[in-house]
């Protein structure tokens, strides 16, 4: 396509929109029609990534608070045990039943992770603690990437929203102009 | 909502549209896609800050020694009045600090909005439109 755009990509390379500079050059070269489809289809593109995106963006902050909630525990279990000290707990047995347990945290040398597809592994606290807080920056940055990428796919949807009004405009004005001069042909 | 786009109407004055006009439209939209989120942080914010002010006035009726059961992760621990006031008012500091970015975010982001509005209705008119 001609128009006059810098073919750039933002970091995960997701094209930039086109911006069109001047209209009538544009669609001199493009034709009224082909350049609303392809702007057309861009956009359901950027729509589409946008939407991925969010989706994304969403689980991501649903993991957030998954992996601070284990954090803190870890972290709870740590302070506890220099200190010397048990910890009696209620926690959850199954959905919806709780029962007491008392755990010696005094010397707790280790925990265990879910690392997901049916797997637990043993960690010494302290790298428990520290994979608990690599995981979570990790969430953060993916959470905050796919932030900047929504923005940049909302200017992109955007410009080229710009783009198919503008190419619309300009059609319908032209046909005006054409509708007019021919009325003022036969008036003569 | 709607977007910087421009009206598809018959009547639309020809008015072109340059490339630091379509930067602005972008800006501004994009600015106004970070508002939704941030008016959600806010609400999320202001919703936690509320339950653990109301709560650390109950608790301060209590008993330092008296035992409660404190929700870490998943499940709830045994730990003093003391040591939860401790914890409640760390969550409770960083709930304000949290909410008073967001909102001074908010509020820059507002003024750049403001400031794009004037640029954009002066020369565009009626042909945009960029209320929420």
């Amino acid at each position: 396509m001609s128009a006059s755009s810098e073919p750039d990509t933002n970091p995960r390379g997701i094209p930039r929109a086109p911006f069109v500079d001047n209209v009538a050059e544009f669609v001199s070269k493009s034709g009224v029609k082909e350049s609303l489809d392809k702007f057309q289809e861009m956009l359901q593109k950027y729509k589409y990534m946008e939407m991925t995106t969010l989706q994304r963006q969403a689980g991501l902050k649903e993991k957030i608070p998954d992996i601070q909630k284990s954090l803190e525990m870890v972290e709870f279990l740590q302070l506890k045990g220099s200190a010397g000290e048990d910890v009696v707990t209620n926690y959850e047995l199954n959905d919806t039943l709780y029962t007491e347990a008392k755990i010696e945290a005094s010397g707790i040398q280790s925990v265990y992770l879910w690392l997901g597809a049916n797997v637990m592994l043993e960690y010494d606290v302290a790298e428990a603690k520290q994979l608990l807080s690599e995981r979570l920056e990790g969430a953060k940055r993916g959470y905050d990437t796919a932030e900047e990428d929504v923005l940049f796919l909302r200017e992109n949807i955007t410009t080229v929203e710009v783009n198919i009004a503008r190419v619309h405009n300009w059609d319908v004005n032209r046909r005006k102009k054409e509708r007019e001069e021919a009325e003022r042909a036969e008036n003569k | 909502m709607s977007e910087g786009l421009l009206d598809e109407g018959t009547e639309v004055k020809d008015v072109e549209v340059l490339r630091e006009d379509q930067d602005r439209i972008n800006r501004f939209s994009s600015l106004n896609t970070q508002m939704d989120h941030l008016e959600d942080d806010e609400k999320e914010s202001s919703t936690s800050k509320e339950y653990l002010d109301d709560l650390i006035m109950e608790m301060e009726l209590m008993d330092e020694d008296e035992t409660v059961k404190f929700k870490i992760g998943d499940a709830f621990v045994d730990i003093p009045q003391s040591e939860a006031m401790v914890r409640l008012e760390k969550q409770q500091e960083e709930v304000d600090a949290k909410l008073d970015k967001t909102q001074s975010r908010m509020s820059e982001i507002r003024d750049e909005m403001e400031e794009l509005k004037k640029h954009l209705y002066a020369k565009f008119g009626n042909s945009i439109s960029l209320e929420r």
